[in-house]
């Protein structure tokens, strides 16, 4: 009842007519860029009847560095880098994305070792992402309290990239042909003894406080309430996705890497809305604890980088690589021209699809539910603006 | 010299800055209790570099806030901007005229205190609409909009839960209400009145605007609201308010329910120092303010007056009844 | 659930998707290529392309438009369609033209609208029927360039020009 009243109330105020017989008036209010919940630097332009939302604008652009156009300037192994500052909660995604492409323009075998290490720091990524993400919705909904203890983890976290990659946030670690360095040898029990504490943590911490809270409930059921159809209309993936119950993962669906070798179930909820991504997302880590042990225990030895040569020239065509990060596919498009310098790289990044997401769900809503539906889509800046 | 200090007009003059007096430090003891409360709630050590252990922490506030600029607005309406820090504060200052501290330590014991509470607090709520209006911000506005609409709103059952324990007492004034529950904690008005209790603690959070109920200020979505413009001394002026709008339910909430001055057992009576008593079941009662504030995320405006208007006041009404009913039978 | 996502062997429906999409348009070019289906057609037909790919064929996802500037008003544009489980679908079209206008796809797949409005800004490519074609990324006032052009060079100085 409460929808179809918000959707009376829009209706009422879209048309110019009504407004203007009933003396109506819209207030209008901007949102950003500079708005201490924004996710990064997103300007919302909403028009409000009250506190309900009649219509959303998302303006972007605000941290668009034209990494396409960097990338274009720069020869091939130079650009890895620059994929870090892409979406800097998935940076190795990123980079596994563009290696993937320019690995599949040269046509070159990476060594297993190098594979596994690849998964194993992609799926590392993915808990330091996402639990992350749950600090952030609930902080969006005014519990400051649990961001930090996401925090935690997503240090620790980076505590063991650190270790691994010597950064610990912009990493330049998954190279073309296979990773920088090995793991060095202390680290694989070093992960194995984290990811058995935060199977501990991960239910007292996170689930028993938060799932079971009243009022979080009552903010996050049925809002941000989609149908599958839309979800795949607007060409969402990821856990946007996938919480309206359309079960679509790359990592199963368009396998790269070692992902066919490994066991993990694709996590659905049919619900649609806020409360259900958080719940895909809560669950996606204990996949990817599944999946970060079975690496650690398949892992082969061996070298970790393939020869390439000093310098890398691809032959004329075109590479594709495709990855599910953290917020959905992320997919890199390099096309060669013969010369050690890429002609176009092209990616498609999550954050920024998904966000079209805003334009079509959010009017109806109150004002306060945007934040729980920038939550559900998790965008990051550095992600849809490129 | 002394003899004239007794005086009517001077003695509540002096009583009355030294209330202020005593607010002021309140707040400012509070933000440090705050931080440290949530600190050790998310995993920090909060503030612990000025004096020791953080205890100068205050101090060093309020000197930044004193030295900080008082940004004019061009647009604002500029007496009611400045106006509205005022008409928050006073008001919970006021309050504190009427709550007995310890037996006769009282400033004006009126006989109307708890009708004294409820009027001045209803105050509050101007402050935050000239606020509101005042900046001129389209935040500002919606937060002063939301912040009317909700202290109006927790009026009703804050007032309502308020009659059970003016029934049984058949006494407005607050010093009535303490006396009769002398003798032992099992006479204080909790036990009978608990659905009460917890109602009027509910519908204080709401009055103080704090979270679950601070949507008036709602900083993911309206950043802060009614106080976006402020800055400087205006800002913390209104920050103190809202601290000592706190210590004002708190305090209230221990007179009227958990026995005031009243010691828990006969035997521990301290006699003059009855006021440690107030005292420690106030901060307890300050200390759960502050748990709630750290663990539980916000509301949403119409979740907020659903629980207002459809189960707080029913309930209270109900709990009225059968109040009177017990009373009637017994 | 209404959504259908496609079934059977991986070969099979890549078999289906060629003689779909090679059956009902005059394509230059069409062919299997690994588990890609490879298409390219005329500027003209490519809304009509995606249309049967996703009416009559079932393909629900558009992944991503990827423009290329081949120079001398020579660009080229890739749409890449997924099915969802293992399917890939490319559709290739060439425009020659200084002042590049293709049909938009938003009607069929209403993802496209912020794809098409990204070659909008970087390329000048213009989207006729799309419901909303404004700049997403740079400045929407004062800033009349198309940064991923091959004839742009970077500079700040251009950046910030017609800004004061």
């Amino acid at each position: 009842m409460l929808e179809e009243k918000r959707k009376t109330v829009t209706e009422r105020l879209a048309s110019p007519d009504i407004r203007d017989e009933f003396g109506l008036e819209t207030m209008d209010m901007n949102m950003g860029p500079q708005h201490p919940a924004m996710h990064g630097l997103l300007r919302l332009i909403l028009e409000l009847d009250g506190e309900t939302i009649v219509r959303c604008d998302p303006i972007m652009g605000y941290l668009h560095r034209c990494q396409e156009k960097i990338a274009e300037n720069r020869m091939y192994p130079a650009v890895i880098p620059l994929t870090d500052r892409l979406d800097y909660f998935a940076n190795m995604h990123n980079e596994h994305g563009y290696c993937l492409a320019v690995e599949d323009l040269l046509d070159v075998e990476i060594p297993p070792r190098a594979e596994y290490i690849r998964v194993l720091m992609c799926e590392l990524m993915r808990i330091a992402s996402h639990i992350p993400s749950i600090g952030f919705l609930l902080l969006e909904l005014g519990a400051f309290t649990p961001i930090l203890y996401a925090f935690r983890e997503r240090e620790r976290i980076q505590d063991i990239f650190e270790a691994v990659t010597g950064a610990r946030m912009m990493f330049h670690y998954i190279r073309i042909g296979g990773v920088k360095a090995d793991l060095p040898p202390e680290i694989p029990e070093k992960i194995w003894n984290y990811i058995e504490g935060l199977e501990r943590r991960i239910q007292p911490d996170f689930i028993d406080l938060i799932e079971g809270n009243e009022i979080f409930i009552s903010r996050t059921r049925g809002v941000g309430k989609m149908t599958p159809e839309q979800a795949v209309e607007l060409g969402l993936t990821g856990p946007p996705l996938r919480c309206t119950g359309v079960d679509f993962d790359v990592r199963r669906d368009y396998p790269y890497s070692v992902y066919p070798e490994l066991e993990f179930d694709v996590i659905t909820d049919d619900a649609g809305d806020v409360e259900a991504s958080y719940r895909v997302r809560i669950r996606e880590v204990w996949q990817s604890i599944r999946i970060i042990k079975q690496c650690l225990e398949k892992m082969p030895e061996g070298e970790v980088m393939a020869d390439l040569g000093r310098r890398l020239r691809p032959p004329e065509g075109e590479g594709f690589g495709r990855v599910e990060g953290p917020r959905g596919e992320f997919a890199v498009h390099v096309v060669s021209d013969g010369s050690d310098v890429p002609y176009r790289v092209h990616y498609r990044d999550p954050s920024f699809v998904n966000m079209q997401l805003l334009q079509e769900i959010v009017p109806g809503h109150y004002l306060p539910d945007i934040m729980p539906i920038m939550g559900l889509i998790d965008p990051v800046s550095g992600g849809w603006d490129k | 010299m002394l003899e004239v200090l007794n005086q009517e007009p001077f003695r509540f003059l002096l009583t009355f800055g030294a209330l202020i007096f005593l607010v002021l430090n309140l707040a400012a003891v509070l933000t440090l209790a705050e931080r440290k409360v949530s600190a050790y709630i998310q995993l920090r050590y909060g503030p612990n570099r000025v004096g020791p252990r953080g205890l100068l922490q205050p101090a060093a506030d309020v000197i930044k806030l004193f030295t900080k600029e008082n940004i004019p607005l061009n647009r604002a309406d500029r007496w009611v901007f400045l106006l509205a820090p005022a008409f928050m504060f006073l008001p919970a200052v006021a309050v504190w005229l009427v709550i007995p501290f310890s037996q006769n330590a009282v400033v004006a014991d009126l006989n109307i205190g708890v009708l004294f509470f409820v009027a001045i607090t209803s105050i509050g709520a101007l402050g935050v609409i000239m606020a509101g209006y005042g900046s001129r911000s389209s935040y500002s506005l919606l937060g002063a909009l939301r912040g009317a609409a909700q202290m109006i709103s927790y009026e009703v059952p804050l007032i309502l839960s308020l009659l059970g324990v003016v029934m049984l007492t058949g006494s407005l004034a607050l010093s009535d209400v303490v006396n009769a529950q002398g003798g032992g904690f099992w006479n204080w008005y909790i036990w009978p009145q608990l659905p009460m209790f917890l109602i009027f603690f509910i519908s204080g959070i709401a009055e103080v605007k704090r979270i679950p109920f601070d949507l008036p200020e709602g900083e993911s979505e309206i950043v802060g609201g009614f106080m976006i413009e402020y800055s400087g001394m205006t800002w913390a002026l209104i920050q103190a308010s809202e601290f000592a709008m706190m210590a004002v339910v708190s305090a209230v909430t221990a007179t009227l329910f958990l026995g005031g001055w009243q010691p828990p057992l006969p035997f521990l009576d301290l006699g003059a120092f009855n006021w440690l008593w107030f005292a420690i079941k106030t901060t307890l009662l300050l200390f759960v303010f502050q748990w709630i504030r750290w663990s539980i995320p916000r509301f949403r405006m119409d979740q907020l007056m659903d629980l207002g208007w459809k189960v707080l006041i029913p309930l209270t009404l109900i709990w009225i009844f059968v109040t009177a009913l017990w009373m009637l039978i017994f | 659930m209404a959504i259908s996502l496609p079934e059977g062997s991986l070969e099979e429906r890549l078999r289906r998707y060629l003689e779909g999409l090679s059956g009902s348009h005059g394509l230059e070019e069409a062919g299997i290529e690994g588990n890609v289906v490879r298409v390219v057609a005329r500027p003209e037909d490519v809304p009509a392309v995606l249309a049967t790919a996703r009416e009559r064929l079932g393909i629900l996802h558009l992944s991503f438009i990827t423009v290329v500037d081949r120079g001398d008003g020579d660009f080229e544009l890739t749409y890449e369609l997924l099915d969802l489980r293992g399917g890939r679908v490319r559709v290739r079209t060439n425009l020659r033209s200084e002042e590049p206008v293709i049909g938009t796809v938003t009607h069929i797949y209403p993802t496209a609208n912020w794809h098409e409005r990204e070659a909008y800004d970087m390329f000048g490519v213009a989207f006729a029927g799309h419901p909303d074609l404004r700049r997403v990324y740079m400045w929407q006032d004062h800033f009349d360039h198309h940064p991923l052009l091959k004839s742009f060079e970077i500079s700040t100085k251009r950046t910030f020009e017609g800004l004061r």
